[in-house]
C-alpha cells in the first residue's frame, strides 16, 4: 500500500494530538456542560421572557464560547509550538523528506478544527436545550445563529493564526503566552478595522473574507519564518 | 565512485564565532567514520548541517551527490539521523511515534508492521510499545531515537553521541547493529566521547578541532603518524620498597596504586626492556601480576592531540 502524503500524515497526527489533549477534553465536554449548567442556574426573569430581556441557551453558550475560544486556540497552538521546538520534537520531522511549512500548516489546521468542533458542539447543545424548553430557533433566528457561528469560526481562525505566529517567534512559553494575551487579543479585531475606519462597507461576508485572507497570510508568514529558522 | 558524504570548505558562524571553519571531509560508501573532538569543536553542528537542521552555512555539503541545500528531499531520503537528544510528541505511544515517523520517511505500512516490532524486540522495548513516550526512561528514549533512524534502512546513518546514556548491553548491541548495517552497505557517521567504543567500530576517525578536521585516518595509521611512544605496563601484587630501578629503563608514571607504565625512549626495542623489568622487579622482592607492551589506543591519541593543540 503506498504511503500517504506527508501533509496528510502531519495533519492527521496533529488532529489526533490536539483531540487527545486535556484542554480539548475540557473544551469539548466540560465547558459545554458547565455552560448549560450555568444557563439553567440563571434567574428565570433573564431566561424566560421572550422579549428584549430573554436570553436563549444558544445565545448564552455562544457568548461564552466567543469569549474563550479564540484565546484558548491561540494559547494552545503557541504553547504547543514552543514546547515541541524546545523539546526538539521537530528535529525528527525536519530530517525527513517533508516540507517544513507542512508542520506549521498542520499545527494551525489541527487546533483550528478542534476548537471549531468545540464551538459547534456547545452551540448544538444550546440549541437542543432551547428546543427542549420549547424555544427552538427558526427562520431569521437560525440564520443569525449560523452567522454568529461563522463569525466565531473566523475569530478562532484568526486567533489560531496569531498563536502560530507567536509560537514560531517565541523562544519560551512565557514570552509566547504574554504575546498572545497582550498583543494577540488585539490583533483579532484587525479584520474589522477597515469597516470602523469607513474604508469598506459594513458587510458581514466582506469582513469574513478579510479574516480568511489575513489568516492565510499570517500562517504563510509563520511557515516562512519556521522554514528559515534553525532548529 | 564519488564518496557518499562530501563536505567542502564548510563554514558556519554563530554570533561572530566560526564554529566550522573551512571544514572539508569525504566519507566513502560503506565506511564507519568516528567523529571526535573536544567539547564545542563543532561536531554536532556538522551533523546538523548534514541532516538539514542547520540551513545557513557557507560551502558545499553533498550526500550521494545531492546537495543538502538544493536537493534537500533527495539527500534526506538517504539519511537516517539520530540527534543528541530525541524529542517525541508527549501524547504518543512508542508504537505510534515510530509508525508516524516511518510513514513520513516513506516506509509502506506492511514494512512498518514488520520492522517496528523487530527493532523494538532487538532493543528490548517490545513490552513498552504501548507505553507513552513521556513515561520512558532516558536510556529507553535514546533507544527509540536509534530505532527511528534505522526504520527506513537509510544509506547513511548519522548518529550524534548515540552511545551516551546507554547501558553496556545496549552499547554492545548498537555496535553490533552498526557492524551489521555496514555489511549491508550502509555508511555510518557518528560522534562519540566514548573513545573505546569508537575504536571498536570505526574504520576511520576524524579529530575535529577549531572548526576543521585536524587529522583523519585509521586509528593505527594515526597512532603511527603521531609517533605515540610505546609503553610497558607493569602490574604488581607485591611492590618492592624502592622502584627506582625502573627509572633507568624509561619515563615512569603510576596509573593506579598497583600499576606503573614505563615509556620507552624512541627507537628502544621493547622485548629487552620487558625482560629487564621482570628480572629487576623479582630481584627487588616484588611479585608481578602482569607485565607487557601497552599499545597506544584512541584515548592516548586523543589526549596527545589535545595536549599538542594546547601547547601550540
Amino acid at each position: 500500500m503506498p504511503t500517504r502524503s506527508p501533509t496528510r500524515v502531519m495533519l492527521r497526527d496533529e488532529l489526533v494530538g490536539f483531540a487527545r489533549s486535556k484542554v480539548m477534553i475540557v473544551l469539548w465536554v466540560v465547558l459545554p456542560i458547565l455552560a448549560i449548567a450555568a444557563y439553567l442556574l440563571l434567574p428565570q426573569e433573564i431566561t424566560r421572557s421572550r422579549g428584549l430581556g430573554g436570553l436563549s441557551a444558544t445565545a448564552f453558550v455562544g457568548f461564552l464560547m466567543s469569549s474563550v475560544a479564540g484565546t484558548v486556540a491561540a494559547l494552545m497552538v503557541a504553547v504547543d509550538i514552543v514546547s515541541e521546538r524546545n523539546r526538539k520534537v521537530y528535529e525528527l520531522f525536519v530530517i525527513r523528506p517533508i516540507r517544513r511549512e507542512t508542520i506549521i500548516w498542520a499545527k494551525f489546521l489541527g487546533v483550528f478544527a478542534c476548537v471549531t468542533v468545540a464551538c459547534v458542539v456547545s452551540l448544538g447543545l444550546g440549541i437542543a436545550v432551547d428546543a427542549v424548553r420549547g424555544r427552538a430557533p427558526g427562520g431569521d433566528e437560525l440564520y443569525d445563529i449560523v452567522k454568529s457561528l461563522v463569525s466565531l469560526i473566523g475569530v478562532i481562525a484568526m486567533a489560531s493564526a496569531v498563536g502560530v505566529v507567536f509560537g514560531v517567534m517565541s523562544r519560551t512559553i512565557l514570552v509566547a503566552v504574554i504575546l498572545v494575551l497582550y498583543v494577540g487579543q488585539n490583533l483579532t479585531i484587525v479584520p474589522m478595522l477597515p469597516v470602523y475606519l469607513g474604508w469598506l462597507p459594513n458587510q458581514f461576508w466582506l469582513i469574513m473574507l478579510i479574516t480568511a485572507v489575513l489568516t492565510g497570510l499570517l500562517v504563510y508568514g509563520a511557515s516562512v519564518m519556521f522554514r528559515r529558522s534553525e532548529l | 565512485m564519488p564518496p557518499l558524504v562530501q563536505l567542502e570548505n564548510v563554514r558556519k558562524v554563530y554570533y561572530g564565532r566560526a564554529v566550522l571553519n573551512d571544514l572539508s571531509l569525504e566519507i566513502p560508501e560503506g565506511e564507519v567514520f568516528g567523529y571526535i573532538g573536544p567539547n564545542g569543536a563543532g561536531k554536532t553542528t556538522t551533523l546538523k548541517i548534514l541532516a538539514g537542521l542547520v540551513t545557513k552555512f557557507e560551502g558545499s555539503v553533498r550526500v550521494g551527490g545531492n546537495d543538502v541545500a538544493r536537493d534537500r528531499d533527495k539527500a534526506h531520503g538517504l539519511i537516517g539521523f539520530m540527534p543528541q537528544s530525541c524529542g517525541f510528541q508527549s501524547w504518543r505511544t512508542v508504537q505510534s511515534a515510530l509508525d508516524s515517523l516511518g510513514e513520513l520517511s516513506g516506509v509502506p505500512a506492511e514494512l512498518r508492521a514488520k520492522r517496528i516490532p523487530a527493532l523494538l524486540e532487538r532493543f528490548r522495548l517490545l513490552d513498552a510499545r504501548h507505553k507513552k513516550v513521556k513515561d520512558l526512561s532516558g536510556g529507553m528514549t535514546q533507544k527509540l531515537g536509534l530505532i527511528q533512524a534505522l526504520l527506513h534502512e537509510p544509506k547513511l546513518l548519522v548518529l550524534d553521541e548515540p552511545l551516551e546514556g546507554l547501558d553496556p548491553p545496549s552499547r554492545n548491541l548498537l555496535k553490533e547493529i552498526i557492524r551489521e548495517r555496514q555489511q549491508a552497505g550502509t555508511t555510518v557517521l557518528f560522534s562519540s566521547h566514548i573513545l573505546s567504543d569508537v575504536e571498536d567500530v570505526a574504520d576511520r576517525v576524524g579529530i575535529l578541532n577549531n572548526g576543521k578536521i585536524a587529522t583523519s585516518g585509521s586509528i593505527r595509521a594515526l597512532v603511527t603518524d603521531f609517533g605515540l611512544p610505546l609503553e610497558i605496563g607493569l602490574e604488581l601484587s607485591v611492590a618492592p620498597g624502592n622502584l627506582g630501578y625502573l627509572d633507568e629503563l624509561g619515563t615512569v608514571t603510576q596509573h593506579r596504586p598497583d600499576e606503573w607504565r614505563i615509556r620507552l625512549v624512541d627507537g628502544t626495542p621493547s622485548d629487552p626492556v620487558v625482560h629487564a623489568v621482570i628480572e629487576k622487579t623479582l630481584a627487588a622482592g616484588g611479585k608481578i601480576r602482569k607485565v607487557g607492551l601497552v599499545e597506544p589506543n584512541l584515548d592516548d591519541l586523543f589526549a596527545q592531540y589535545i595536549e599538542r593543540a594546547h601547547a601550540n
